[in-house]
């Protein structure tokens, strides 16, 4: 996954203020995300009606009372679509920001062991990296059945052997560089060097990584919630909806047609920030 | 070191690879065995009656010991029989992964050459149509399969009525009986996978475009399809293999949601209803065939990038 998101690289054209390599800041793009995560993560307290009630019949059409008609079980799309992004989003978070933790912890730990150690790290994670992203969520949701905690563990596992591969090169170019060399031969103990000057120095990197496991966790959690993995039961979920009611696509499109089209918004969105933000980093590290 | 040792020290890599992700899939599926028990005693089972399938079927034995049996039964070619109606778990790979494969070679025959034309194209023109494609590449990425899936639905099977929504395919046939059921699965697989094929070898081009050897070739006077085909592809090819192996992961992963969108009977379909059915043999079992097959493709993507002539690298 990680291999699809590296943003492309530019063939060797130097980069001048005002040429298409200098681009404004994604304003439209930034709006839209922020539309879109405020929607998922408020859209419950806006909801109408309950979204796990049955208030009419299967698949009726919009009309005034159901602004997106009624789902299969005649449940309410408009609530259902405002309450099923949070849990997607607020997983994917939590994912991220443990494969963060961890491929950070790891990766710098990597890169300050001695390079025996630091090889056989690597050579674990990578072991896992073969694994599939989702292969590691079924198989940890057959363990831990209906578990929100195993869900996001999953998504942490399955993500973070890239991050760890990212920021042990990034540690590793700081830890080669003049100044550690100097702040070292002064005297500066290595925890002194891991603060001062490792970690502000990797932050750039571990940002920009941590914007491309977050497109990634979002695209492993929908797809769980499509999968009926995580948290079962009637609680709304955007990908849950999709699989719910594409078997009624004759009958109504909106019930699924709106979950999917949010999808769409929120991952291409996030996607495209990540994309530009790793261009930017990328650019201004080289 | 020649290409059969170079081989050799791979599968050997591989296979140890393989028992220990093996070792790993039966702790993460065995760490609750008491979730298990009821799954097929049901939940309501009396104490009495949990101890006794407890015991039928042996989950009262320490974890290491029943991985001990099973790694004997695997290396015999008996992965030992799913909760569920009591099905041989070789059986189910036996009869769904051909299924399966059927799916990912139609998918893999749509997309190398469009990914070869499209990567060229953009890697080597550059400028507007490099960037609606990369871009456009980008977005498709980035957004699940199954949502993919969804919108080729509506817009084939719903709005244009031509083709039909779930793959049904007759009872004992195989999906080739049923051709028009196949191409919703080939149609979104290939979507996927071209958007990943076509940024990983526009990035491959673009290096081998950027190299001297091409640039003395483009200053003899070697221009248009003659310099891509002769030139650039033979370079770009390699690397371009290697990493398009290193997202079989991810497209393993696409295939699964894919099947089940479609409902269509491969391997991934199994695996899901076997999760949905808390089937422990069932889900080790196909995740164990499943990284196998993994590594199989990552042992000749290896191969052929050698053979291609890329370099080793740092052994990734």
């Amino acid at each position: 996954m990680t291999t699809v998101l590296t943003p492309p690289r530019r063939r060797g054209r130097p980069v001048r203020p005002g040429t298409p390599g200098h681009r404004r800041p994604p304003l439209f793009t930034g709006a839209a995300t922020l539309l879109v995560l405020l929607l998922a993560l408020l859209g419950p307290l806006a909801a109408p009606h309950s979204p796990t009630a049955q208030l009419a019949a299967p698949f009726q059409q919009p009309d005034g009372q159901f602004l997106l008609g009624t789902d299969v079980l005649g449940r309410d799309v408009a609530s259902r679509v405002l309450g099923g992004g949070r849990t997607i989003v607020l997983t994917a978070l939590a994912g991220t920001a443990a494969a963060g933790a961890v491929g950070m912890t790891a990766g710098v730990l990597a890169a300050m062991a001695s390079r025996r150690l630091g090889d056989l790290l690597v050579r674990c994670v990578d072991a896992l990296a073969v694994l599939p992203a989702l292969l590691v969520v079924l198989v940890l949701a057959a363990g831990f059945p209906g578990s929100a905690a195993a869900l996001v563990a999953a998504v942490a596992l399955a993500t973070a052997p890239f991050s760890t591969r990212v920021l042990r090169a990034a540690a590793d170019t700081v830890l080669n560089s003049g100044y550690v060399e100097a702040a070292l031969a002064r005297g500066d103990t290595r925890r002194a060097v891991l603060r001062h000057d490792v970690l502000p120095n990797i932050a750039g990197p571990a940002l920009m990584d941590t914007a491309l496991r977050l497109v990634a966790s979002l695209h492993l959690t929908a797809t769980a919630g499509f999968l009926g993995l995580g948290q079962g039961g009637a609680a709304p979920d955007w990908g849950r909806m999709v699989s719910e009611n594409v078997p009624g696509a004759t009958l109504a499109a909106t019930p699924f047609l709106a979950p999917a089209l949010l999808l769409v918004l929120l991952s291409v969105c996030v996607g495209l920030l990540a994309g530009r933000l790793a261009d930017t980093v990328g650019r201004g590290t080289a | 070191m020649n290409l059969l040792a170079f081989a050799a020290r791979r599968l050997a890599g591989a296979a140890v690879l393989l028992v220990l992700l093996s070792a790993a899939v039966f702790a993460a599926t065995a760490v609750l065995p008491g979730d298990a028990v009821s799954a097929v005693a049901g939940v309501d089972a009396s104490e009495a009656q949990r101890a006794e399938v407890r015991a039928g079927l042996g989950l009262d034995r320490p974890a290491a010991e029943r991985y001990a049996d099973w790694a004997a039964g695997a290396v015999r070619g008996d992965l030992g029989n799913g909760f569920v109606g009591e099905r041989p778990v070789t059986d189910v790979l036996a009869t769904r992964l051909p299924n399966s494969l059927l799916l990912a070679g139609l998918t893999l025959a749509v997309t190398a050459p469009l990914a070869a034309l499209l990567g060229l194209w953009t890697g080597l023109r550059g400028g507007g149509a490099d960037r609606v494609v990369s871009t456009s590449a980008q977005i498709l990425a980035a957004v699940p399969e199954f949502v993919v899936a969804a919108l080729l639905v509506a817009v084939l099977a719903v709005w244009l009525e031509v083709l039909p929504r779930v793959s049904v395919i007759p009872l004992g046939g195989t999906p080739l009986d049923a051709p028009h059921a196949l191409v919703l699965p080939v149609l979104t697989l290939s979507a996927v996978g071209l958007a990943v094929a076509t940024r990983l070898l526009r990035a491959s081009v673009a290096d081998a475009a950027a190299t001297p050897y091409c640039e003395a070739a483009r200053l003899n006077g070697v221009r248009g399809v003659r310099l891509a085909v002769r030139h650039i592809l033979p370079n770009a090819a390699g690397p371009a293999v290697q990493a398009l192996t290193l997202t079989t992961g991810a497209l393993v992963g696409s295939a699964v949601v894919v099947e089940n969108v479609f409902d269509y009977p491969g391997i991934g379909r199994e695996l899901q209803l076997a999760v949905a059915a808390r089937d422990v043999p069932m889900v080790q079992g196909i995740a164990t065939a499943l990284v196998a097959v993994m590594l199989v493709v990552l042992l000749l993507g290896d191969i052929c990038a050698r053979l291609l002539g890329a370099r080793e690298g740092d052994d990734r």
